[in-house]
């Protein structure tokens, strides 16, 4: 007879975590607000930060607990309220066209976890605390990102695509690769900061000419 | 060796803080051209001076030198030389269009700084930092002429291109974790590390981590069909950054796919590195040949060119063997050089007749002779007639299919490179040679004396890309034999 698999606390808290990192990732989908799309980020960074703060205290590795707190601090905070300051105040419309509307969008989110969830079983990996297969939650978040960027025609939307899109990266190499060295995490989230501030000037360019943070009009380059 | 590559990463930090302190003027110019050829110096000193081309670290394990990323360094810091010296005269007041001038030379020079890190980056965490960087800066300056055109080509750019490289991230990320069994939770993944475990990686991992790598850094090289963001920065980017975007920025992402390919073809054998190359490449190649006979942009023509060619290295990679290999890491030398030459000449020809469409152009032999002159041979130089270095890359390139008995290929290769040579010539032959006056532009402005610098830089580019048709100096030889020892194996 097989043995139960043994799930304590930190098993139990990093797969709700995961849940709800997902499914904030879901609710993404959902949302047609600017400002409330950039909250959901927060809510999401919250969980990545979550989960990273307990892999840290799980395995007792300092530089992981500094990186969790870290992530906290850019994503959950100065990221969004950067954004929120920069771009979102500056133009009257906050509702985002949909291409694809929002029951389709939350069905087609569901069939791309669904997917990430299938792939992720095929490959022969075991994820810090979570239960396998333990890609499938991060790559969930990668193809939710890629949706929603393509489906959502304001620079805001994209940039909080991109970065969901990048929390499911971040979340793998937690997950995956715990050990990866400190410097090379920190390193990637410092990096973020500067690509957010040029995606805010981006935006701010394209707001300040069109008076619109839509992208709709995006089309004279063909061909 | 480790103080010439500092030295090298040095000098466009330093004009990048001088040239945002001072702002926009001459002398940042002055300035950046005067550190990014020492850069390119330094560079050509850490490479051959110190049998790098075995394989080197410095400055402890943060530098790696070996063939492979000679070739690619090389090819990136000759670009930032020349496209520095053309750019301090197309800023010069009357001849090109940069609105963001106060930017210019800073993010150029931080633009320089990234792409020559990725090459000697032994991290391949910090590898892909220093791609990451080329992102956000090359992205600003795509916008750099302030049009809507610009801005939208900008703005796609830096959406497609950082979604691509989250997704090469993940895949490095795949590859640390296929050597977590073997080497410990906590090792640092460079590329001879990585390397010497290889056998003992988990091959499924490696797989997995190289189709991401593939897709991710791809969609920065432009392979087809991740390439939607690379006609529109290249052609309304300010010339000067359409010629680096093309000739070092592709070359530094495709050695980001490269490096880490090595690794998995040391892990799974070279099959699976070489089939997914084919694909890529070959499709690249295809719907890129194609796209040329349908382009009236020049400018856009140029950039539909630069995925012909990453198609045909990645092709020249996938054919597999040392002659094929060679000839794809030649091609990436001439090609920088090559396609310099050609964004100069179309920066020329649009300072002069302000217009990115060719039917607005005509009779540049009669009207600017230097610059007509200059435009053709780029033009002839990139579709690979010789006797300029493109075209003997691509009959090593050629050559090694049919030694390896892949004739199919090698005839895919002449075929479309054919079909490029058509829709590039014709165009610049129409622009060039027909007779007719310019239906756009003023006379004044049209016939205008060459810029010096800017006629400097592509004389620079036209004598290497034609001296290495005709010579191989014999450094360069045993660098290119070492890097295709590194993926197309040994001679």
């Amino acid at each position: 007879m097989l043995a139960a698999p043994h799930y304590d606390f930190a098993h139990a808290t990093a797969a709700l975590l995961a849940i709800l990192a997902l499914l904030s990732g879901l609710s993404l989908l959902l949302v047609k607000q600017v400002h409330e799309q950039v909250r959901v980020y927060a809510v999401l960074s919250a969980f990545a930060a979550g989960y990273t703060l307990l892999v840290g205290i799980d395995r007792v590795d300092a530089a992981l607990i500094v990186l969790g707190v870290w992530t906290a601090l850019i994503k959950v905070i100065v990221i969004p309220v950067a954004i929120d300051r920069a771009v979102t105040r500056q133009v009257s419309e906050h509702e985002v066209p949909l291409v694809v509307q929002v029951p389709m969008s939350l069905l087609i989110g569901v069939t791309l976890a669904g997917l990430a969830y299938w792939s992720a079983a095929a490959l022969p990996i075991h994820g810090a605390l979570l239960p396998t297969p333990a890609l499938g939650m991060p790559l969930s978040l990668v193809l939710i990102g890629f949706f929603f960027m393509i489906t959502r025609q304001n620079v805001i939307s994209q940039i909080v695509g991109l970065l969901t899109l990048e929390n499911g990266v971040f979340l793998a190499t937690v997950a995956i690769a715990p050990g990866l060295p400190f410097a090379i995490g920190f390193l990637l989230l410092l990096d973020l900061l500067p690509a957010v501030v040029f995606y805010g000037v981006f935006a701010r360019l394209i707001a300040a000419r069109a008076k619109t943070t839509s992208i709709e009009d995006m089309t004279v380059l063909r061909g | 060796m480790a103080v010439w590559l500092l030295i090298m990463l040095a000098l466009p930090l330093a004009a990048a803080g001088v040239g945002a302190a001072i702002g926009d003027r001459p002398v940042s110019g002055w300035l950046s051209a005067v550190a990014a050829t020492g850069s390119f110096a330094c560079a050509l000193v850490a490479v051959f001076a110190y049998h790098a081309v075995r394989g080197r670290h410095a400055l402890g394990s943060a530098f790696f030198v070996d063939g492979l990323s000679g070739v690619f360094l090389i090819a990136v810091a000759f670009v930032y030389g020349v496209v520095a010296i053309y750019s301090v005269g197309y800023l010069l007041p009357g001849i090109g269009h940069v609105r963001l001038r106060r930017w210019y030379w800073p993010l150029l020079n931080l633009f320089g700084l990234a792409l020559l890190a990725t090459p000697v980056m032994a991290n391949l965490g910090v590898l892909w930092v220093a791609v990451e960087l080329t992102t956000v800066v090359s992205a600003l300056l795509v916008t750099a002429e302030g049009s809507d055109e610009s801005l939208e080509a900008g703005w796609k750019y830096i959406v497609i291109g950082s979604a691509g490289l989250a997704v090469g991230l993940l895949g490095i990320v795949v590859i640390y974790a296929a050597g977590v069994p073997t080497l410990g939770d906590h090792y640092t993944p460079t590329y001879t590390i990585l390397a010497h475990a290889a056998p003992h990686l988990n091959a499924m991992l490696v797989r997995a981590g190289f189709a991401f790598v593939l897709v991710g850094f791809g969609t920065k090289v432009g392979l087809v069909p991740m390439h939607a963001w690379l006609p529109d920065a290249h052609s309304e980017g300010p010339s000067p950054i359409s010629a680096m975007l093309s000739g070092a920025l592709l070359a530094a992402a495709l050695y980001a796919v490269l490096r880490l390919g090595a690794v998995t073809q040391l892990a799974v054998g070279p099959s699976y590195v070489h089939v997914l190359l084919l694909v890529f490449g070959g499709l690249s190649l295809l719907l890129a040949a194609f796209f040329t006979l349908r382009q009236a942009n020049y400018k856009r023509l140029l950039a539909y060119s630069s995925i012909e060619h990453m198609g045909i290295v990645s092709l020249g990679i996938g054919i597999g063997g040392p002659i094929a290999a060679y000839g794809a890491f030649f091609h990436v030398i001439v090609h920088a050089a090559g396609k310099t030459l050609a964004f100069f000449g179309a920066g020329d020809l649009l300072s002069r007749y302000e217009t990115r469409d060719a039917d607005g152009v005509r009779g540049v032999i009669r009207a600017a002779p230097f610059t007509g002159v200059m435009v053709l041979l780029g033009a002839l130089a990139i579709t690979g007639i010789p006797p300029f270095g493109i075209f003997r890359s691509e009959l090593l390139i050629v050559t090694g299919g049919f030694s390896h008995s892949k004739y199919a290929l090698a005839g895919l290769l002449v075929v479309f490179a054919n079909v490029a040579f058509v829709g590039v010539y014709q165009l610049f032959h129409r622009m060039v040679i027909s007779p007719g006056g310019a239906t756009s532009g003023d006379r004044t402005r049209i016939g205008r004396r060459e810029q010096p610098l800017m006629a400097a830089a592509m004389l620079i580019s036209l004598a290497v890309v034609l001296v290495l048709g005709l010579w191989i100096p014999s450094p360069l030889n045993r660098l290119l034999h070492a890097a295709a020892s590194v993926i197309g194996g040994r001679v």
